[in-house]
Parts: structure tokens; sequence; C-alpha cells
């Protein structure tokens, strides 16, 4: 099953570079695997709604070099850009928040789609329990895009991570009860999202239909 | 050789590699990949990586100058730094070995069991003649099974190796004239094993690609040995000096420990040289 190209979010980069990204997807023996995996994770840094959707595109690419050669340089060295990154995403987190957002929301990306035996890759679950822990950090609450991109993953990802490290997921909740309950200075979106996430999770990862009508009954369809 | 470690290299330092001079070994050209893992077919679309031409398996890679392996005063020769290589893609890669190689022993121990009740059903009384090397005889250290695992992969990630398998094909394979990967799950002393890969190693040169020389030379090169034959040597070279600026990507420019070996020939390898020259048979 072929995804078509518009679902790689790809429209962002210039005409050479999509050229280049669509080769990958196809030869990716014919094109410099270490380029292209930086193209994407610059990208992703700097465009949110590219790093919403670029797993995507990793995904594909990874498959179609075991593929086509058994080989698995781009995978490596998207993951150590990753850790390069991961390295230094207080540094980050104080220069751009915009920059630390999409970090976060890519790595989780990352994280959903590179699978491996449908497993999630060991090497990821730590730094984003890492990276999740510290938004749930009071400085972190404080600012509402931090709120929202941490519920936005643990939506998306919670669940997976919660199997593969039950007592992380509880460290995370702890700070998110306590900053609901006790953080003052949260803006009433803030605390919007922390409840429902608290619910969310309390519910197994799902809202229960009164929950539901409670959160989104006003977000047209 | 089993006084002799496996130096496993660590990455501690991720942003700085370590480029190691010159151009490509003689064993080059027999490397399925580069150093930076792209297939050799293709190092021209790979720009600056295409001068690494250096033998090395992908799956190996470290990125520092520091030795790998330290002599210490409680150690009875050198140890390695640390276990684990510490950069997410090699702890990928890792992984999906350790699976690997989990997945081989389950499908051993069914196999195995299989096996046995065959034979009892048709062997007339003593159970103890069928091929208990299987079963109970299973090698089943993980630790041990995840070296010989590498040590096997080092082999098959070669030219020979693809070469070989397209020639012949398995059920084709005549005993003692084919090469046969030994079989890790087998009670081997350490010994043994490696000198079993080495045996193994030298035997799949035969299907190495003809570079400059003709088939003929290559063949008769067989008795020497790969330099990845003795991998298991811990070599105490000094870390050699150059290196370049750090990229922005990490771990690709990076060697693996046959790469730190190469840079000589140390009076260790000449005479297992000798040893293996003496321990070589007739090939074809």
């Amino acid at each position: 099953m072929e995804n078509s190209t518009e679902d790689y979010r790809i429209q962002s980069f210039d005409l050479d570079t999509q050229m280049l990204l669509k080769t990958a997807l196809k030869d990716p023996g014919s094109v410099n695997l270490e380029k292209v995996s930086n193209i994407i994770v610059d990208q992703s840094l700097k465009d949110q709604m590219f790093s919403k959707e670029a797993g995507r595109i990793c995904y594909t690419i990874v498959q179609a070099e075991v593929k086509q050669n058994n080989g698995n340089v781009f995978r490596r060295n998207l993951l150590n850009r990753l850790q390069q990154e991961f390295k230094v995403r207080e540094d980050t987190r104080r220069r751009s928040l915009q920059e630390w957002v999409c970090y976060v929301t890519f790595i989780c990306n990352i994280f959903d789609y590179l699978k491996v035996n449908n497993m999630p890759m060991v090497a990821l679950v730590h730094p984003v329990y890492d990276c999740l822990i510290r938004l749930g950090q009071p400085d972190a609450l404080m600012n509402e895009e931090e709120v929202d991109c941490l519920v936005l993953q643990l939506h998306r990802i919670g669940e997976q991570l919660e199997k593969v490290n039950v007592q992380r997921m509880d460290e995370l909740f702890f700070l998110l009860r306590d900053g609901f309950l006790l953080q003052e200075g949260l803006t009433s979106m803030a605390r919007l999202l922390l409840l429902e996430i608290l619910e969310f999770r309390a519910g197994g990862w799902m809202l229960s239909s009164t929950a539901h009508k409670y959160y989104y009954s006003e977000i047209a369809d | 050789m089993s006084n002799w470690l496996r130096g496993k290299e660590c990455v501690a330092n991720n942003s700085e590699h370590d480029k190691r001079s010159d151009g490509p070994s003689r064993w080059s050209h027999c490397r399925k990949r580069g150093i930076d893992g792209n297939l050799r077919a293709n190092t021209e679309a790979n720009g600056s990586n295409g001068e690494k031409s250096r033998h090395s398996d992908n799956s190996y890679t470290h990125s520092d100058s520091r030795h790998s392996s330290f002599t210490t005063p409680e150690s009875n020769g050198p140890v390695t730094r640390c276990n684990r290589r510490m950069d997410w893609g090699s702890q990928m890669e890792d992984e999906e070995m350790r699976r690997g190689v989990h997945k081989d022993m389950q499908r051993r121990r069914i196999l195995a069991a299989e096996g046995n009740q065959r034979e009892r059903k048709t062997s007339s009384g003593s159970s103890e003649s069928c091929d208990s090397k299987e079963g109970d005889n299973m090698e089943t250290d993980e630790a041990v099974l995840l070296r010989r695992q590498k040590q096997i992969n080092y082999g098959k990630n070669t030219l020979a190796y693809d070469r070989y398998l397209k020639e012949v094909p398995k059920h084709m394979r005549q005993t003692g004239i084919h090469p046969k990967t030994p079989n890790k799950f087998k009670k081997y002393s350490r010994r043994s094993w490696d000198q079993q890969i080495k045996l193994w190693k030298v035997k799949l040169h035969a299907w190495d690609p003809p570079a400059e020389e003709s088939q003929d030379k290559v063949l008769n090169n067989i008795e020497d040995l790969d330099i990845d034959d003795v991998m298991d040597i811990e070599l105490d070279f000094p870390p050699l000096t150059d290196s370049q600026a750090p990229s922005a990507s990490l771990a690709t420019h990076s060697l693996s420990l046959e790469d730190e070996d190469c840079s000589g020939t140390p009076v260790k390898i000449q005479k297992t040289e000798n040893a293996a020259e003496s321990g070589v048979t007739a090939n074809c």
C-alpha cells in the first residue's frame, strides 16, 4: 500500500528537496541518506506541522532501505541526530520554545511510527519520558504551547508508553495532578487540558462519551 | 586466543568522530559496505562518504579516539571500557541482534525437541545415540551467543558470502568443500569456536570478487588471514591523531574495531598468520 506523496507533507520543502525525498522513498540506496535524515530533522525542528507527521516518511524510508539492501544507514543517522538534539534540549528550550516543542513532537512521532517488530524502539522510551516529564514541570505548565504539546503527545502515544514503562507514566501523572491542583497562575486553558488528560488516562486512554461531550461538544466536527 | 577479549566500542563522546587516515585496505573491495554503512556500489552517490572505503561492518561503529579497552592492575588482560554502545543507532542495532538471537534460540529449542521425538520413534532402543548435541547440550549463554552472532555477521557481511550464496544453493553444498557457517548453538570452547570462524572465513575468500588481481591470485591469497579473522586480538595501538571537526550528524563517519587493527601489522598478527597458514586446509 503506497502512500501518496501528499501524506508525507513535504510540500513545505523546495522542489529540489522534494525530489530528493521522493527518490529516497523509492530508491534509498541512490541518495545520501545522512543528508536526507538531516534535512528531515532540521525541518521538523522548524515546522510544527511537519514535525507532527514526519514519522511517516521516516518509517517509509527505513523500510525501503531494509528492503532494498538490508541497510539501516538512514535509521542510524536519524536516531543519532535525535540523540544529539536530545542532549542539548534544555538549551534549545531556553533559546526557542517553538523549537523545543517541535523537537518533542518529532521524537514522539518517531517513537510512534518507527517500530521494530511492532515494538517501540527501546532506545527512545526513556528520552521520550524525559521530554514529557520536562513538559510537566511547573515552569513548563505556565506555557500553553508546552501544555498543549504534552497532552497531544499523550493522546497519541500515552498508551504505548505506559505499556513499556508504567512507573514513569505514574511519575508524570503525579506531576500533572500536582500542577492542576496546586499551581498558581495556570491559564484556564492549561487547566482544562490537564483535567482532560487526567480523565483520559483514568479512563484507560479514552474518554467516556459523557466526558467527550463535555470537552468537545463545543467544537465543530 | 582465549586470553584476548574482544574490545567493544563505547561511544561516550558523541560530538566528535575519529577519522583514521588513508584509503582502502586490500580487503576493501570485498566488503559489501563502506564505513558509513552504505553499499560500496553507491559510493559516488554519497559524496564525502565515498572516500571512506575501508572495510567495516556497518553494525560496528565507534566514534571517539579513546582506547576502547585497557589493562588494569586487577584484570588479567585488556578489559572493555564499557559493554554497551551508547548511541541510539547502535543501541537499536544491538537490540535487534539480541532479538534475532533469542528467536534463533526459540526456534532451535523447538526443532531440537521435535528432532528428538522423531528419533525416539525410529530408533530401536537407545535414545542416547541420537543427536543429543541439541537439547541439553545447547549453548544458551546469551553473552556467548551474541558474541558468536557478531562474528558470524562479520563473515556474512561480505561480498564473498553474497557471491557464495548465489553460486551455491544450500542444498547443493558438499561437506568439506563448501564453507558452512559454524553452529553457534553447539557447545564449543572459546578457542575451538574462534578457530572455526577463522577457517570458515578463510574458505569464504574463495568467492571474493576479483579486484585488479586475477581470480587465481585471489585464491593464492587465501592463506593470508583477513584482518578481521584476528579481530578478537586486542591490540594496544596508540590512538591515531587525525580527527576531523565534528559534523552535524553523529557516528556516521565512524569506524569499526577492525579499522583500528589495520593501521599496522603488529607482531601478534604476524604470528597468528603463521599459525593460520599451517592450519589452513587446501581450498578449491
